[in-house]
């Protein structure tokens, strides 16, 4: 287990260092001139001379891998650069908008695991039947949905007529129900869809017939014997979706007013505040590589064949 | 009443409103705005948001709609030697919100603040003119220039970065250890991308604001603006691209709010490059100027909340009552007129051509803003009934600054600045090749007189001659065809009922939240 956690470990700061070096040589060598964006940010008129020395400051003068080599050193020192457009430096605004997005990617993914594990047993414990038609048509709907048009749907429903709940900001328990439902729907029918196939699966497996035959109790066989066998592709899905859902959460994050990373990405994007871009897909690419970990690690817990290295 | 969110009186949580959002009733105005108010620096600029500059600091002489100047933070004030240096009487008895006096000795060390910085503020002629400062006693100072220049009064009354901030905040580096002005708010709190909140300034010295405190959510969406004002989270939007034209319309028809448009602020305008083909013919760009259905632009696209444009300064504005007219619009003149330039349309074809070059323009555009795609995409029908063919070019802010400043575009979107700006300072930007305009013009024959008489016009201390001087720029610009003017920028407001009609600030980013009150 230690020796599956270092190979881990060491895979991610691998893909840390590939992604940042990628995603640096994108924004320098895309279009446009830095220098200039810069000055835009700051408002400094864009002379020759000011753009001079925006680049000397900048060090875009130098060359590609030098610069990279640079950012890389402070990086190492937790020192990402300050964002162009606020002028603060890029950790202490990361620190700052993470909890909120990482508050509203937990709430997402608990409403992904009460809608989609209960229903999709369900689904799977009454296949072909109503509750396997209703919840199939629930799932299309789902992911046809995009995220945003759910938001506003559910805004216009719960907030504008009913008046039940907050439609915008992160000011107390009740704000964040439409927002986690906006964010994790498409992934819970995805979730439903994936442990009704799931389950289906676990209860053709040969061994339930030796369960039936020592006399367990259905309630066992289908809690030891199936569910939890039936839990590790869901599972899986779990890991990959948690980037969906961080992506997911930059628009809801605006339409509802959630003060999160997700908002204040856009408007780096929307700026061009390259060190703020930066430091913000190394934080997402730690986050998701690091949800990723748990996952295999819980992965490798639920199936020892993994943490084995033996075949499925 | 508003509405309390049921689960949470349900859940016995409660309600983890800010403390004002509580209190919304009881004399807290509440408003949105897309980012926060930023560290509220009078001096500087990005992400200070100059709605908020407005309303902690104050300048010494204020514009109001028209042009003209009424006292502020000075209650009179005088030129001498022949414009080169101004003296001002300071009001008595103001003080700062953290108790110092404002006085003489506070203007000096504000205006000594903004020269150490000069080159950042190197887009404004006012600060490359001022020389210097002097306190002459505790209530008057004396603003030394370097030569006469007509629009300082005017360049004073900027929402920066000629302010003033309590020299006890003041660092030397031109940071502030906190934001403190004479205004009549006061900063309480912020929460950076959540929101923040502003206080009545108690020892203000003129008119107190009616409310008690301003709360000012951090909402990206227009949208989600829209709705946040329904469900009465908001009170008021306020802003000239706050809320789409089709959401004002909806908000106008709807009873229980009431919407409104200040009079014009600025210029929404195309400009149309001299100096490149095939705009670099005149004959072209006045068939623009006629091919285009202006009317139906405002009407459709901008489902008339701005009054179409005919000039490229409206009425309003100092100097520009000029009784300019833009072209009537009137396709069959304007393919009549291509016609006797020599842009014929090959048969079958629908572009026209000349020597073979087919008569074709760039329209750019920023890919982001909705607005300028619809228009642009209006804009583009139009000239191909005119045999004009415009490639659309949509790109993000930064790439479509870049094509102003190196010119490379055929039309381009643009605003002029808007009071107190327009038309002196955005007409000496003219002059700077990193403008679009200056691009634009440069194919004009007229361009270096053009160049000359700006400069003129912003030194000259003769009105008469002032006067003769804009009528010949504007008139020449006019008849150039290097401008489309397409409508006016309004502010536009949309309050709820409980709020009493919500007045206009003179400029686009003074929003008179002292002046607000419950009906």
């Amino acid at each position: 287990m230690l020796y599956f956690l270092a190979r881990r470990i060491a895979g991610l700061l691998l893909l840390l260092l590939v992604v940042s070096f990628v995603f640096f040589a994108m924004l320098r060598l895309g279009r446009g001139d830095p220098a200039l964006d810069y000055l835009r940010l700051a408002q400094i008129p864009p002379t020759e001379a000011a753009l001079a020395a925006a680049r000397e400051s900048l060090g875009l003068d130098r060359p590609l891998v030098e610069q990279y080599l640079t950012w890389l050193d402070h990086a190492l020192r937790f020192d990402l650069g300050r964002s162009w457009y606020t002028s603060r430096p890029v950790t202490q605004e990361i620190a700052h908008y993470l909890p909120a997005t990482l508050q509203l990617a937990a709430a997402a993914v608990l409403v992904m695991l009460l809608v989609g594990v209960p229903f999709g047993i369900w689904a799977a414990l009454r296949r072909d039947r109503w509750p396997d038609n209703a919840t199939r048509i629930l799932a299309f709907i789902g992911v046809s949905v995009p995220n945003f048009w759910l938001a506003f749907l559910l805004v216009l429903l719960f907030s504008v007529t009913l008046g039940w709940l907050p439609a915008i900001g992160r000011d107390g328990p009740t704000s964040i129900i439409l927002p986690a439902i906006a964010t994790a729907a498409m992934s819970a029918c995805v979730m439903l869809r994936l442990v009704r196939t799931s389950v289906l699966g676990a209860l053709g497996e040969p061994h339930l017939r030796f369960a039936r035959a020592r006399g367990l109790a259905r309630r066992t066989i289908l809690g030891r014997h199936v569910v939890l066998n039936a839990m590790v592709p869901p599972m899986t899905m779990l890991g990959l979706h948690v980037g969906e859902l961080l992506g997911g959460a930059m628009v809801v994050e605006t339409v509802f007013a959630w003060p999160g990373i997700g908002r204040w990405a856009l408007l780096a994007i929307q700026n061009r505040d390259y060190p703020a871009l930066q430091g913000f897909v190394l934080a997402m690419t730690t986050v998701f590589v690091l949800c990723n970990l748990v996952i295999d690690l819980l992965h490798a817990w639920l199936d020892p064949r993994v943490r084995l290295g033996l075949p499925a | 009443m508003r509405r309390r969110p049921l689960l949470a009186a349900l859940s016995g949580v409660p309600f983890l409103a800010p403390a004002a959002a509580k209190a919304s009733q009881g004399g807290t105005l509440t408003f949105s705005w897309p980012v926060s108010a930023g560290p509220l620096n009078p001096h500087l600029y990005n992400p200070n948001q100059m709605y908020a500059q407005a309303m902690l600091y104050e300048p010494l002489v204020r514009y109001v709609e028209g042009g003209t100047l009424e006292p502020a933070l000075a209650t009179a004030w005088e030129a001498e030697r022949g414009g080169r240096s101004f003296v001002f009487q300071l009001r008595q008895g103001v003080r700062f919100s953290d108790g110092t006096p404002f006085d003489a000795a506070a203007v000096v060390s504000n205006v000594e603040a903004v020269l150490r910085n000069r080159p950042r503020h190197a887009w404004l002629e006012l600060i490359a003119q001022i020389d210097g400062a002097e306190a002459l006693d505790g209530g008057t100072v004396r603003l030394r220039l370097k030569g006469p220049y007509y629009p300082a009064l005017l360049e004073l009354a900027l929402i920066r970065p000629m302010r003033f901030a309590s020299p006890a905040v003041l660092r030397p580096d031109g940071s502030l250890s906190a934001p403190v002005g004479t205004g009549p708010w006061r900063l309480a709190e912020t929460v950076r991308g959540a929101h923040d909140l502003f206080v009545r300034n108690e020892d203000y010295w003129g008119d107190k604001p009616a409310a008690n405190r301003l709360l000012v959510r951090v909402l990206a969406d227009s949208n989600s603006r829209a709705l946040a004002l329904e469900t009465g989270e908001i009170d008021l939007i306020y802003g000239t691209d706050q809320i789409d034209a089709d959401t004002f319309r909806r908000f106008a028809t709807d009873r229980r709010f009431t919407a409104t448009l200040s009079p014009p602020l600025a210029t929404r305008m195309l400009a149309v490059n001299s100096a490149r083909f095939p705009t670099d013919d005149s004959a072209v760009r006045q068939a623009i100027a006629g091919g285009i259905d202006r009317a139906a632009l405002v009407r459709h696209v901008l489902q008339g909340t701005e009054p179409a444009a005919e000039t490229l300064f409206a009425e309003n504005f100092p100097y520009c009552r000029l009784g300019l007219r833009a072209p009537a619009f009137d396709r069959a003149a304007a393919a009549a007129r291509l016609d006797a330039a020599g842009w014929r349309l090959p048969a079958g074809g629908r572009v026209r051509a000349r020597d073979g070059r087919p008569l074709s323009v760039d329209l750019c555009f920023v890919g982001a803003d909705a607005l300028q795609k619809a228009l642009a995409e209006a804009v583009q029908g139009d000239l191909a009934r005119i045999g004009i063919g415009a490639r659309l070019i949509g790109e993000d802010a930064g790439t479509s600054d870049g094509r102003q400043r190196s010119g490379d575009f055929g039309l381009i979107f643009g605003n002029t600045w808007g009071a107190p700006y327009d038309p002196h300072a955005f007409m000496g930007s003219m002059r700077a090749p990193s403008h679009a305009d200056f691009q634009a013009q440069r194919g004009l024959t007229e361009k270096a007189e053009i160049d000359r008489r700006i400069g003129a016009v912003l030194t000259t201390t003769d009105e008469a001659e002032r006067v003769e001087t804009y009528r010949w720029l504007l008139t020449t610009l006019h008849a150039s065809g290097v401008y489309f003017p397409i409508s006016y920028l309004t502010n536009k407001a949309v309050q709820r009922a409980d709020l009493a009609p919500v007045p206009f600030g003179a400029t686009r980013y003074e929003i008179p939240f002292d002046r607000m009150r419950r009906a």
